[in-house]
């Protein structure tokens, strides 16, 4: 039998937006303060000295002293090791250590981790996760992503996608690449099983904004999973409509070999198999293992390198008697 | 003069508060690849930031060099220009993304020339930050084709088309603060290549060696007998030839340039060493073409010309000590049309013409504020004599 989707392709022609369409910042900001709206940058960082200071350094220039379009620039680290600390205190943005923040829970690991740890720091309505490794930072990183967010009531979360040039080392660029794991596993899967979602171009960019009211109500994988929950999780309380995307044109990051690259497919495979479970899309019949396993040629031999995902997340922070004390929500 | 030599110091701490913005324009558009004769990218970067910093009037002239004009409040008085070339060493494939740590900036062409047109873009938002307004029109102009094989083409042709006078100028370079360059030297800059054709030849007994070919040039060039004065000399800047170690070499290439401070001396000089070229070629049998791709005139305003003892005044003021040499750039330009106009460094760094060239971000303010107390001199009338 053949099983044939009826995409909502409206969603494709409506929802997606170039980041040009918002080059309008007074625009941005009078919408932002006519809606009484309050928005906060967070960049997770785990040793992120060289590009840590240009993200904070174009943000704070271009949207909060020339165009006072966000409130804050908070850097949740989880324990960086290089001067990405004191890089981002000297430039002026707001610098947590993760394991600082909500102390008296137990303390993990992750990117996921600190983002879900910035929606008990922050204090905007809007929060914007911009990664920080981005070489070719530019305002419209940010910008973009909330446009669509201020000017549009409908929308709630908006996602980029963008090329995605790499950087080789050799101080020269590929004109294209990335993206691997997106087009080897989460196309995949989304087609498999929900093909709406295959119209959103870059499901794992690490660029996304969204508003509090919905980011507090969803759970955190606390590493690389964050992504696709994010989107999944979204995508089923509230439908596709709240989601918007928006091309960012070029965005140049450093490479990830092969081998990093399965580990993060890994854990995105088993994030994204534990939420068909719970929406009662999948019966797995025996239990997934947590390890995944590579191998190496050392002196003639293979060794196995075994990497452990434990699969865990945190609840939806709504749930955080902390937070609720923290924003009146008791 | 000294109101605004007592105010100067004041400037730097202000500078510093909005190092945000100085900062991010020269990342936005330094990171923009500009190869000498593919500036427009950058050219267009550079404009857009000037209409946003609400610049009063924002254009291309004719070569396309972005232009933008902060009007002043007498109309009468003719434009000051702050000029900076646009245009680096490095190709588009060459990785432009910058590294910003706590106290440098790091990146391919970043002191040649990009901290500078990022400051040029920046002295709108400065000058609203400072509360200046001057009586002149201030010309922030970003410069194309001007190193190397551009021979200053941009800038000849802006001030060559501009039509009206011309106050006086200052060029900004970004390295080194303590520079101020006022007069520039008689150049030639010549390519020599030499070309060995690899079929076998009757006329060849041995097959010459186009390495040691250009060696035989650069040693005759060395036997020349130049005068103490007017100053004069060659610099062998660029040598290349050859494909591997075990095989004779039947390219070779030589660049050079020929210094003076005498327009005639340097044609003398130019006119001797293509004889010795001529000589070397018959002799050895092989074919030696030699190109002249760029030359300036000598041209200078005297150490006392009051925009030089303002410049020095002012730079003292910091506590920075003035470096005077002869200056290639397009400071020749506005000397040989009559403008009188000095060069000076923003800031200090190291790996100049390297890709990981750095600049230090520090000295950067004291830089900037010293720009400005010469744009303040010209607009007092230094250079109205």
């Amino acid at each position: 039998m053949i099983v044939v989707f009826v995409m909502n392709s409206n969603w494709l022609k409506n929802k997606t937006f170039h980041f040009s369409e918002f080059r309008d910042l007074n625009k941005l900001v009078k919408e932002k303060e006519r809606k009484n709206l309050t928005i906060s940058l967070c960049l997770p960082t785990l040793n992120e000295e060289k590009t840590i200071a240009k993200e904070i350094i174009i943000m704070k220039s271009e949207l909060m002293m020339r165009y006072p379009l966000l409130d804050e620039i908070v850097v949740i680290d989880s324990g960086s090791k290089d001067k990405t600390v004191d890089i981002a205190l000297s430039y002026g943005a707001d610098v947590y250590n993760a394991d600082d923040i909500l102390p008296d829970l137990e303390k993990y690991k992750g990117k996921g981790e600190n983002l879900w740890k910035a929606l008990y720091v922050t204090k905007g309505d809007i929060l914007v996760y911009i990664d920080a490794d981005i070489k070719n930072i530019h305002h419209r990183f940010v910008y973009a992503l909330l446009g669509p967010l201020i000017l549009n009531d409908e929308i709630k979360y908006s996602k980029a996608f963008y090329d995605r040039p790499i950087a080789t080392g050799l101080n020269s660029m590929r004109p294209t690449g990335g993206g691997r794991v997106t087009e080897l596993v989460i196309r995949p899967l989304f087609s498999l099983f929900f093909p709406e979602l295959t119209q959103i171009m870059q499901p794992l960019s690490g660029e996304y904004a969204g508003y509090r009211e919905l980011l507090e109500k969803i759970p955190f994988p606390i590493g690389y999973g964050i992504e696709t929950s994010m989107i999944l999780d979204i995508y089923e309380k509230w439908g596709l409509d709240v989601i918007a995307q928006v091309d960012l044109e070029k965005r140049v990051h450093r490479n990830q070999d092969t081998k990093a690259l399965g580990r993060m497919s890994f854990v995105i495979l088993k994030t994204f198999f534990d939420r068909l479970e719970k929406l009662g899309l999948f019966e797995n019949k025996k239990e997934m293992f947590n390890e995944m396993i590579q191998y190496n040629l050392v002196k003639n031999n293979y060794e196995a390198a075994i990497y452990t995902f434990e699969g865990l997340e945190r609840p939806p922070m709504v749930e955080i008697q902390q937070y609720r004390e923290k924003f009146n929500l008791c | 003069m000294n109101n605004y030599l007592e105010k100067l110091p004041l400037f730097v701490d202000q500078i510093r508060s909005i190092r945000e913005t100085i900062i991010s324009n020269i990342v936005l558009i330094g990171q923009i690849p500009a190869p000498t004769f593919k500036e427009q990218d950058r050219a267009k970067i550079f404009l857009e930031r000037l209409a946003d910093f609400q610049v009063d009037e924002c254009t291309t002239d004719g070569y396309q060099n972005p232009i933008g004009i902060i009007r002043g409040t007498n109309s009468a008085r003719p434009p000051i220009f702050i000029v900076a070339h646009l245009d680096t060493f490095f190709g588009k494939n060459v990785d432009h993304n910058y590294i910003i740590r706590e106290k440098s900036i790091t990146g391919a062409g970043i002191l040649e020339n990009s901290v500078s047109v990022g400051v040029l873009a920046s002295l709108p938002e400065i000058f609203r930050k400072l509360n200046l307004r001057f009586e002149s029109d201030i010309v922030l102009a970003g410069i194309v084709q001007s190193i190397g094989k551009g021979n200053l083409r941009g800038i000849r042709h802006l001030l060559k088309s501009w039509p009206t006078p011309i106050r006086g100028g200052i060029c900004v370079e970004g390295c080194e603060l303590g520079r101020l360059n006022y007069y520039s030297d008689g150049m030639i800059r010549c390519n020599l290549d030499c070309n060995i054709s690899s079929h076998t030849s009757w006329k060849h007994h041995f097959r010459p060696n186009a390495i040691l070919v250009i060696n035989e040039v650069v040693n005759q060039i060395l036997k020349m007998r130049l005068p103490q004065r007017p100053r004069s000399r060659v610099i062998f800047g660029k040598i290349s030839g050859g494909i591997k170690h075990g095989l004779i070499a039947h390219d070779g290439k030589l660049g050079f340039e020929i210094q003076s401070t005498s327009d005639t001396m340097v044609k003398s000089m130019m006119n001797e060493i293509s004889d010795i070229i001529s000589g070397v070629s018959h002799e050895y049998g092989v074919d030696l073409k030699l190109k002249a791709i760029s030359n300036l005139s000598a041209s200078k305003i005297k150490y006392n010309h009051p925009l030089v003892k303002n410049a020095v005044a002012v730079m003292e003021k910091f506590g920075i000590k003035p470096v005077s040499e002869p200056s290639v750039s397009e400071l020749s330009i506005f000397l040989a049309r009559n403008i009188p106009a000095v060069t000076l460094g923003l800031t200090k760094g190291k790996n100049y013409h390297f890709e990981n060239s750095r600049m230090i971000i520090e000295p950067l303010f004291k830089g900037i504020a010293q720009v400005i107390g010469v744009i303040m001199a010209i607009d007092s009338g230094v250079c109205d004599e």
